[in-house]
């Protein structure tokens, strides 16, 4: 199966705490980390970021292949940062070269250089401990929060009703349109359709891909009249709705919270004092 | 008599963007514990009525609404959709789109919630829809990995719960199967025993039949076209056009003249040599699972050979769909092989074996894409890389197989189901595949189309064999030389039709539904020798005499 919920009831320290007070403290951790690019502070983020991957329950079977791909992408673009020094540019403008590597060979007369730096190697080295961090705190999210429980937790963060149950609605609808993807796939495949076959510009790969999209983009449409045939006969939106579902904070969430203003204040702080900005360690 | 609880004045109703009513003067009236079938072919309007008495038309389907629609004797021409909701439930066709909770509890509460009653109240409406259709084992369950059969239930349970004393059902048994369909029709039954008034929109007419509607509402073309007791609807009807009862149909045949003799495939039957040919397909102890359900398929041995129409039997979860997607290459075996021409499948890719092997998916709408019917039919034969003009020819011959040449240019989206249908058929067949396996064939299409329809498929030239999946054993009798029945990842019979679907009793156990043609054909098997349709067995000699 293509998507499918992996959530489960497991000792885990996410499921310790009420959906609300852990989305409030994930929304600090996510603003905090992106102040920052001092590798300092950024591990410090991340050792928290791979506390709660490690205490989070979920085995290392179960999301062995996502936390494999995500790695994989983000060990690739900060290697392309780390050749290339892309986007360092913003955040340092001096660079002190370790060594330069000159390829024996050119093409069409040009021939490939790396300059490695200290600054570069360090720049890819804060990209890759921030991307890391936000990763690893968002894997654990759909296999640690009940699917049943997005709608009431967003609604008791303040979000209107109607935007609240659209948030439960997606979390519904999401292994369907997986599942209608897959059968596309397959209805394609057996016409001789090869996705593994597509070349071409980014423009062309994705005219390629009509036989996809076309069919799944008019499947969620038709779909999605009849969902909301549903909602209209079963009186959705008429006034405020009650929650099934109700969540209740203790003593833990409360403190969760204040940990997370907390930490969110003193980052904003210090990020105003200009602490936490690039750093290259000084060797040189 | 009592005040009904639907009447129905006069109704007509014209869609904003069409020109014609879907519509027109509809006059009727329903009561407390009354089960109206409402009958007709695709198109005649049976969803608009529906629409029109749950209050989607005029509030989210806009257009022109004539007459009047009174509810338990309230008219709903100016009642907000909330409080219509809560005097009439409706349950759509698909239960996979009605479904928006992710857990049992939350669906059924989704309506609770909406008219905000107490929690306890709705805690307490939900333990009881789901314990008056025996359901209650499911409450904390997943509603996405529920079987067809228990989504119908939760769907129907989410509208119970709102109490209301109509219920419209639009087409429940469309995709279950028969176990689970027989199921859904008792429930039916005892609603309308316990004093609802219920209004079910079903193609399947001989099996609503069985559980004795009081009244039927034959609808043609946005009409009435007759109302009235199910031995009046036999009077009117034509039993080419509604699915009736093999005794009643057998009745009346004799009158008429006798059905045209079918060319089952025709390529096959000119050629003599065929036993003794190798076997097109060939499963060697199939097994397949996954990590979380093992046992999908086991020591699965299966031939197709050329000149076989073969029927696959079973209920929902059966294996069907995963022995079929081990043939074309979608799915590979854990352990045993499939031979496709003598080549195991593990070394071709599923393009290869498209060459062979043509499969058309149930829904025609998980593969129309292309902005024209050419470039649709094209898209195959370019993928398998055929030479330009040849796949001209392909395409025009494919076309004019399904009775669609002339409509090249069309968008495929803007046709009709059943056309869509031939297009996905067609899509198929310009690929120049010998082997043609349908997934359900004659879901979403009325009686008398897809009859035409399967009888024009069985006569198809260039095809060798052809393989279906279908819940409908009747289709099973009429088309196929030989029946493969699937039960729990097993191939548990194998055989001519006559053979395998002789023993009622273990139908029952591998929760197929006896049906009333397998009933007349078993019986009149000493004279016939094999399996016909109603029409036919009504011009067998001793019949006749």
């Amino acid at each position: 199966m293509l998507v499918a919920w992996r959530y489960r009831e497991r000792r885990s320290l996410v499921q310790w705490f009420d959906p609300r007070a852990w989305f409030i403290f994930y929304a600090s951790f996510l603003a905090s980390t992106l102040l920052f690019w001092d590798m300092r502070f950024l591990a410090f983020f991340a050792l928290i970021a791979l506390l709660v991957l490690l205490t989070s329950g979920v085995s290392w079977r179960e999301m062995r292949r996502p936390l494999l791909f995500i790695f994989a992408f983000i060990t690739f673009f900060a290697f392309l940062t780390f050749l290339t020094g892309r986007g360092g540019i913003e955040v340092y403008r001096q660079e002190h070269l370790i060594r330069k590597v000159v390829f024996p060979f050119s093409l069409f007369g040009w021939q490939p250089t790396i300059q490695i730096t200290w600054e570069r190697t360090f720049f890819a080295l804060s990209q890759f401990l921030r991307v890391f961090s936000l990763a690893c705190m968002t894997i654990v999210i759909p296999y640690t929060i009940n699917p049943a429980h997005y709608g009431i937790t967003f609604r008791g963060l303040g979000l209107p009703d109607k935007i609240a149950y659209a948030i439960d609605l997606t979390m519904r609808f999401i292994p369907t349109f997986g599942r209608d993807f897959q059968l596309t796939l397959d209805a394609q495949r057996a016409r001789g359709y090869e996705l593994e076959k597509i070349r071409g510009g980014l423009i062309a790969q994705v005219r390629k891909m009509a036989p996809l999209i076309v069919p799944v983009t008019i499947h969620a449409i038709l779909a999605s009249e009849d969902i909301i045939d549903a909602m209209d006969l079963r009186a959705f939106g008429v006034g405020p709705r009650v929650w099934l579902e109700t969540l209740q904070y203790r003593l833990r969430d409360k403190l969760l919270i204040g940990f997370s203003a907390l930490l969110f204040l003193v980052c904003l702080t210090l990020s105003f004092l200009s602490f936490g900005k690039f750093w290259v360690p000084p060797i040189f | 008599m009592a005040q009904p609880l639907v009447w129905v004045n006069d109704l007509t109703f014209r869609y904003r963007e069409r020109p014609e009513p879907a519509l027109r003067e509809i006059s009727f009236e329903a009561q407390a514990g009354e089960l109206l079938l409402i009958a007709g072919a695709s198109g005649c309007g049976k969803t608009t009525l529906i629409r029109c008495l749950n209050g989607l038309i005029p509030r989210s389907y806009k257009g022109e609404l004539q007459g009047e629609i009174l509810l338990d004797g309230k008219s709903i021409a100016n009642l907000p959709l909330a409080r219509i909701s809560q005097m009439v439930g409706t349950v759509l066709q698909d239960p996979e789109r009605q479904i928006l909770g992710t857990r049992v509890r939350n669906e059924v509460a989704f309506g609770l919630e909406n008219l905000a009653l107490p929690r306890e109240e709705i805690i307490q409406r939900i333990d009881e829809a789901l314990t008056y259709l025996g359901i209650h084992h499911l409450r904390d369950r997943e509603t996405f990995n529920l079987s067809g059969g228990e989504k119908q239930k939760v769907a129907l349970a989410g509208v119970l719960a709102m109490r209301p004393k109509i219920l419209l059902l639009d087409e429940p048994l469309a995709s279950l199967d028969p176990a689970s369909a027989q199921e859904t029709l008792r429930i039916v039954r005892q609603m309308v025993d316990e004093g609802l008034c219920v209004l079910m929109v079903e193609h399947r007419v001989e099996d609503v039949l069985k559980i004795h509607p009081d009244r039927v509402l034959l609808m043609e073309g946005g009409q009435i076209r007759y109302l009235g007791d199910v031995e009046g609807l036999y009077q009117v009807v034509n039993y080419r056009e509604i699915k009736l009862p093999a005794s009643e149909v057998l009745k009346r045949a004799r009158h008429d003249p006798a059905p045209p003799l079918l060319q089952v495939l025709p390529s096959v039957q000119a050629d003599t040599k065929t036993s003794e040919q190798a076997p097109l397909v060939r499963f060697e102890q199939v097994c397949f699972g996954y990590e979380t359900k093992p046992n999908v398929l086991q020591d699965v041995n299966f031939e197709i050979r050329r000149g076989d129409v073969i029927a696959v039997l079973g209920a929902n979860g059966a294996g069907k769909t995963t022995l079929v997607k081990h043939a074309i290459g979608l799915l590979k075996p854990t352990s045993g092989r499939v031979l496709i021409n003598g080549v195991d499948t593990r070394h071709l890719s599923v393009a290869e074996i498209a060459r062979t092997l043509g499969y058309v998916f149930q829904s025609p709408s998980h593969m129309l894409f292309a902005p024209t019917v050419y470039d649709e039919l094209a898209f195959g034969p370019r993928n398998l890389e055929h030479p330009k003009d040849q796949i001209e020819k392909e395409v025009m011959e494919a076309l004019e197989i399904v009775n669609l040449s002339g409509r090249e240019k069309d968008p495929p989206l803007s046709l009709s189901f059943g056309q869509q249908k031939r297009v996905s058929i067609a899509a198929v067949l310009a690929m120049r595949s010998r082997i043609l396996i349908m997934d359900e064939p004659t879901a979403g299409q009325d009686y008398q189309n897809y009859m035409d329809f399967m009888d024009a498929i069985i006569q198809l030239p260039n095809i060798e064999a052809i393989l279906f999946i279908t819940h409908d054993i009747d289709l099973a009798i009429i088309y196929a030389n030989r029946v493969a029945l699937m039960s729990e990842g097993r191939l548990v019979a194998d055989g001519k039709p006559q053979d395998v679907l002789k023993d009622l009793e273990r139908l029952r156990d591998w929760r197929l539904v006896p049906t009333s043609l397998l009933q007349l054909n078993l019986e009149m098997l000493p004279t016939s020798g094999k399996f016909l349709r109603a029409e036919a067995l009504a011009h067998l000699p001793s019949l006749k005499s």
